[in-house]
């Protein structure tokens, strides 16, 4: 180590072996650790001085570079260095890289920028200066320490570059030994530096790319380059003649970006021929071309000797004379095979030139020529920039990461000098196609590690009713007046199905529309479990008819299969396999459905105090022929005008009553647990249970003898229904379904069988697993279920006796209103129920409606319920699953 | 005892036959480490089964090391090529194809390729410290593969006995591998005893293995530099003229 004088002097240790390497690396990472705490403001102020340090000394630096590797030109060299120094500084003046650099405080999200670390750079000999000055400075303004590995043949003024930002940095305030380099560079070295950095900065060959790859360490690695020019008949040929050769004859050629080849195209050739020979380039003859050909290449490989050479001293070399200011020696040859030399990267200003054609004949030239020489790297066309689809056609064929159109590539590929969106860069990444793991140039975004603070979150929520929604008894009539004075619908097309429709259900509402002068017709074939078949068939007369309101009138099924017929007559290519893709979150959903209402407005009345489907988007339609059961939800499925009329229910039968009036019950409560059980719907549930609580036993006792409860429990239904539509059911309705479809038992009855033991199930404090949802934050079922008993009138002294007396009631309503004590009890023989289970328990668990429950349950739990069920066992039993 | 006839005599040895013995005796100065490692990689060859004669006994000899080894009947493809030079092509798949048949066995106590090409590169005292950078660089860059090369193939150490079966001699220089290495090994000799169909060797090589001929290329500077080590001023031009290459950046 030199002297200090009087400490001023940040002079590092000298590396020329492997053991004083370990040493310095461990001096910087102590350094980079310092660095990593530095603020934005010190971190630019650093970057400032360096920026500025390197640009003041960019014209001894070319000197050194082109003295020291006998390549290149050293007034394109201070170019480079420039760039270096101004354009990256400019880049990054105010991009944030310390701390917080991003933040949306009301999606909950902030973004962290850390230093990677120490990053390993490997520098070569074709931009020493230029690449050791790109480096440091995005190293200095991510915080990272850097340790270059210069290449042998170009170490002095690789070293001198990094010494000149490592000072100015130093002195800026930056600590001693972020930046450092190899002084005696070998292989081994250059190994160990890649093996023990963070990430590597390798800018080199494949054999260095290959090595950095290989290390071990996150690598970010450029390959070859072989980039073929296009001239369209479009093109100013004046512009794009004299922008290849002011790239080609850029530092002697040696950019990677710079373009190899130029195809042009046949009307234009003799053009650009003479536009090139006017500007001092020189076309080989054919034996000339041979004699360079043998030059550039030694066995398939670039021969060293002309690497950065001007094109006389190349020509000379291989025997061929030639006026000494020739810009470019160009070989006009045909084959782009691997065995033609000119269709090689020659880092030279030496070019090939093939004819093409067509545009077409040109893009398979250069499609050819990049993939055998430099896949991911650049590809460049001129062009009319009106031709967009060549343009597009072009940028489709080459497998490259930087398309440039209409500039001189060597320029255009580093960035900002012909367009100013790509980014500035020295290394540029060529993708997958050339061995990277980017496909970008490189800048400082790739040297952080950038860690996101996301808040927890609740989803938006939402309440969603039909537009209208009319209740009242007697009220049908009134709100059927609508559709002909208000909304003048001239055509009626009502479904329903043929009990309701012999015994007269459909006469009031045909009398209504014959008033208002409104034609209808009546579809009455639907049958309970709608199927796929009738809804065509119903479909068929309603395509013939044009509709432009659909009256569904009924319970589940007419209303459900009016939604179906629905949802064809407005969209006759719908495909049900995709509408009944099962979701996680609804608005999250891979399927989009179509928008509906645009042919017919959609109105439902319900006969039975049940579903809810007048006011719930969705819809079960069953496949007769697969035996497949499509449940459809969206929110698009959902009624526009419900009226709850109670006249239409007086005569329900008895079962019809009881088990549409528990299913009533399930559904508020189930609504009520759910993990997407919101306030606007909590209110709605509760009210649900209530009336079904007052009403539903006499109901079910005097029929139409007790109007009143009648008329609640049509209201009930149709509020159930509003809350199950907006916060979903849960796994009581996933088992309903599938032991109703197995053992054919209605619905309501199968809700009824399962629902305290689920109940119990969902109460347990300690489930093994709970829903998922942000705003469910932990499992409280069992205080759930205790506000609905709280609101009932049961009370206790604690929640487990609350939660025990609900069960009671409910028990006692079930009672009351017939409902057998078990699945046995009901009638379905021990040996099919136990040959179905682990089937019942898997379509379960599989079910549409599992999602919102409270809790996510395992399918051996479902199993044990469905057992206790079915033997009628203690719904105790149940809380302890 | 049976008559001793020369057979080749070099700067570090003498080969000879004595009946059904060839014995490969070295001068007092060639270490004895190397004698006994030929050896050693004689015997691991020998024992993958590929057909190869038999070696014998390492013994002192002439104040030196001498390698007893079989003696095999036949003519070598060198003079079957000198006798029949119409038949070259013939010559040359045979011999490609005996190349690709060695590169199928696996002999994993050999050094690797990568492994002693690096050694040899990096004390190489003929070219700088820059050109070795590049040279091994480049080498660092190749995959490792374990295809047992022989190092030397050339036809006079390929031996075709009458019945046409054939016998690969001299496995001094054998590796565990890549094929495009031995195959650029090859190339490199016929292109410095200045052979006419070097070029057309190396295109049935590359047809036959179905390799392509830049993988092969790829080797060229590394053997040739390899080849430097072994100090011969009359290959010296040639074999700067192959090293003198650039890697793409």
């Amino acid at each position: 180590m030199k002297n200090d004088t009087a400490g001023r002097s940040a002079s590092p240790a000298k590396v020329t072996t492997v053991k004083e390497l370990e040493k310095k690396l461990a001096v910087m990472r102590k350094a980079q650790a310092v660095f990593a705490e530095y603020s934005q403001e010190q971190v630019d102020r650093i970057f400032y001085e360096a920026a500025m340090a390197a640009n003041k000394a960019r014209i001894p630096l070319a000197k050194m570079a082109v003295e020291e590797t006998g390549m290149g030109v050293v007034e394109d060299k201070v170019i480079k260095n420039h760039f270096a120094a101004e354009y990256i500084y400019n880049a990054y003046r105010s991009t944030k890289t310390c701390g917080v650099i991003d933040e949306d405080p009301v999606a909950g999200v902030r973004k962290l920028a850390e230093p990677i670390g120490l990053i390993a750079a490997v520098i070569p000999t074709t931009n020493p200066t230029s690449t050791a000055i790109f480096k440091t400075l995005i190293c200095l303004k991510t915080r990272n320490a850097i340790i270059l590995s210069p290449h042998p043949r170009a170490k002095a003024s690789t070293i001198e570059a990094a010494r000149i930002v490592y000072e100015a940095a130093v002195k800026a305030g930056a600590p001693r030994d972020i930046i450092g380099w190899i002084d005696e560079p070998s292989l081994d070295m250059t190994n160990l530096v890649m093996r023990d950095s963070d990430c590597i900065l390798a800018t080199g060959g494949p054999g260095m790319v290959h090595a950095a790859y290989s290390s071990g360490k996150p690598a970010l690695g450029v390959g070859a380059g072989n980039v073929p020019a296009i001239i369209d008949s479009s093109a100013d040929v004046r512009m794009a003649v004299n922008s290849i050769i002011h790239s080609k004859t850029f530092d002697n050629g040696m950019i990677c970006a710079s373009e190899q080849s130029v195809t042009v195209l046949s009307d234009v050739y003799d053009e650009a021929k003479k536009e090139f020979e006017a500007r001092g380039c020189y076309f080989l003859s054919e034996k000339e071309t041979r004699k360079v050909g043998r030059t550039i290449l030694i066995n398939g490989s670039l021969n060293a000797r002309i690497v950065g050479q001007k094109a006389a001293d190349i020509a000379r070399m291989a025997g061929v004379e030639v006026p000494e200011r020739t810009k470019v020696l160009i070989g006009e040859v045909t084959s782009t095979k691997i065995s033609e030399p000119f269709a090689h990267e020659k880092l030279s200003p030496v070019l090939a030139m093939y004819r093409a054609d067509t545009f077409e004949k040109a893009l398979d030239i250069a499609e050819s020529l990049v993939m055998d020489g430099g896949p991911g790297h650049t590809a460049s066309l001129f062009i009319d920039p009106a031709e967009k689809e060549k343009i597009l056609a072009h940028a489709e064929r080459m497998k490259t990461c930087r398309i440039v159109i209409n500039m001189p590539s060597s320029h255009g590929g580093i960035g900002d000098l012909y367009n100013f969106k790509l980014t500035p860069s020295l290394t540029l990444g060529c993708g997958s196609w050339g061995g990277n793991s980017i496909s970008h140039n490189v800048g400082v975004m790739d040297l952080l590690n950038i860690k996101t603070v996301v808040e927890r979150r609740e989803n938006m929520l939402w309440l969603r009713v039909p537009e209208k929604v009319y209740f009242k008894r007697g009220c049908m009539p009134v709100a059927l007046d609508e559709l002909g004075t208000v909304m003048h619908k001239k055509r009626c097309f009502i479904v329903t199905d043929s009990f309701l429709y012999k015994n007269g259900y459909v006469k009031p509402i045909e009398e209504k529309l014959d008033q208002m002068g409104i034609q209808h017709t009546c579809f009455y074939d639907v049958t309970p479990d709608p199927t796929l078949q009738c809804a065509k068939e119903g479909l068929k007369q309603m395509v013939s008819f044009e509709p432009d309101v659909i009256i569904a009138l009924g319970g589940g099924s007419p209303m459900d299969a009016g939604k179906i017929m629905w949802v064809m007559y407005e969209h006759p290519d719908v495909n049900f396999e995709d509408m009944a893709m099962d979701f996680m979150d609804i608005r999250k959903r891979i399927y989009v459905y179509p928008e509906m209402g645009k042919k017919a407005y959609f109105v439902a009345i319900p006969t039975s105090a049940g579903t809810g489907s007048e006011v719930t988007p969705f819809a079960i339609i069953t496949d007769a022929e697969t035996g497949t059961k499509w449940p459809l939800a969206d929110y698009e499925l959902m009624p526009d005008m419900a009226i709850v009329d109670a006249d239409n229910m007086m005569n329900q039968p008895k079962g019809l009553t009881s088990a549409s009036g528990i299913d009533v019950m399930t559904h508020a409560l189930e609504a009520y647990v759910s993990v997407m059980a919101t306030d606007m719907t909590d209110g709605i549930a509760l009210k649900a249970t209530k009336l079904v609580f007052d009403y539903l036993p006499s109901a079910y006792e005097n029929g139409a003898k007790d109007p009143i409860a009648r008329e609640h429990m049509a209201l009930a239904a149709t509020l159930a229904g509003e809350a199950f539509a907006n916060a979903f059911l849960g796994v009581n309705h996933s088992m309903a379904h599938k032991l109703g479809a197995y053992h054919h038992i209605p619905h309501g009855v199968a809700n009824a069988l399962l629902l305290t033991y689920v109940m119990r199930y969902n109460a347990n404090p300690v489930p093994v697993k709970m829903g998922t949802f942000p705003q469910y934050q932990y499992p409280h079922a069992l205080e759930r279920y205790c506000e609905v008993a709280r609101y009932n009138g049961v009370s206790g002294k604690s929640d487990e006796e609350v939660f025990d007396r609900l069960i009671e009631k409910l028990e006692d309503l079930k009672k009351k209103i017939g409902i057998p004590a078990s699945i046995q009890e009901w009638g379905v023989k021990e040996e099919d129920f136990l040959a179905t289970l682990d089937e019942m328990t898997e379509n379960a668990f599989n079910d549409q409606c599992t999602g919102a429950n409270p809790r996510y349950p395992l399918m051996s739990e479902i199993r044990q319920l469905y057992l206790l069920a079915y033997y009628g066992k203690d719904t105790r039993e149940a809380g302890k699953i | 005892m049976a008559e001793r006839i020369i057979l080749e005599e070099t700067s570090n040895k003498t080969v000879f036959r004595e009946g059904n013995v060839i014995v490969k005796e070295y001068i007092p100065s060639h270490p004895k480490e190397n004698a006994f490692n030929e050896a050693y990689i004689h015997a691991c060859v020998e024992a993958c089964g590929l057909s190869i004669p038999k070696i014998l006994s390492v013994a002192p000899s002439g104040g030196g090391w001498a390698l007893s080894i079989e003696y095999v009947e036949g003519e070598t493809l060198e003079q079957l090529i000198q006798e029949h030079p119409g038949n070259v092509e013939e010559y040359l798949e045979k011999l490609v194809e005996i190349q690709l048949e060695v590169g199928s066995y696996r002999v994993p106590q050999l050094r690797n390729t990568i492994t002693k090409m690096d050694q040899v590169i990096n004390s190489l005292t003929e070219v700088s410290a820059s050109t070795r950078y590049e040279l091994r660089q480049r080498l660092h860059g190749m995959k490792r593969h374990s295809k047992l090369c022989h190092g030397d193939f050339v036809p006079s150490n390929v031996i075709i006995r009458e019945d046409g079966s054939y016998c690969v001699i001299d496995w001094a220089h054998a590796t565990s591998g890549n094929a495009g290495a031995d195959a650029a090994i090859t190339y490199l000799r016929f292109c410095l005893e200045g052979r006419e169909w070097a070029d057309q060797y190396l295109h049935i090589f590359c047809e036959k293995a179905d390799m392509a001929i830049q993988y092969v290329q790829k080797w060229m500077p590394i053997v040739a530099a390899a080849q430097l080590a072994k100090h011969k001023a009359d290959e010296k031009e040639l074999l700067t003229r192959w090293i003198s290459v650039a890697e793409y950046q």
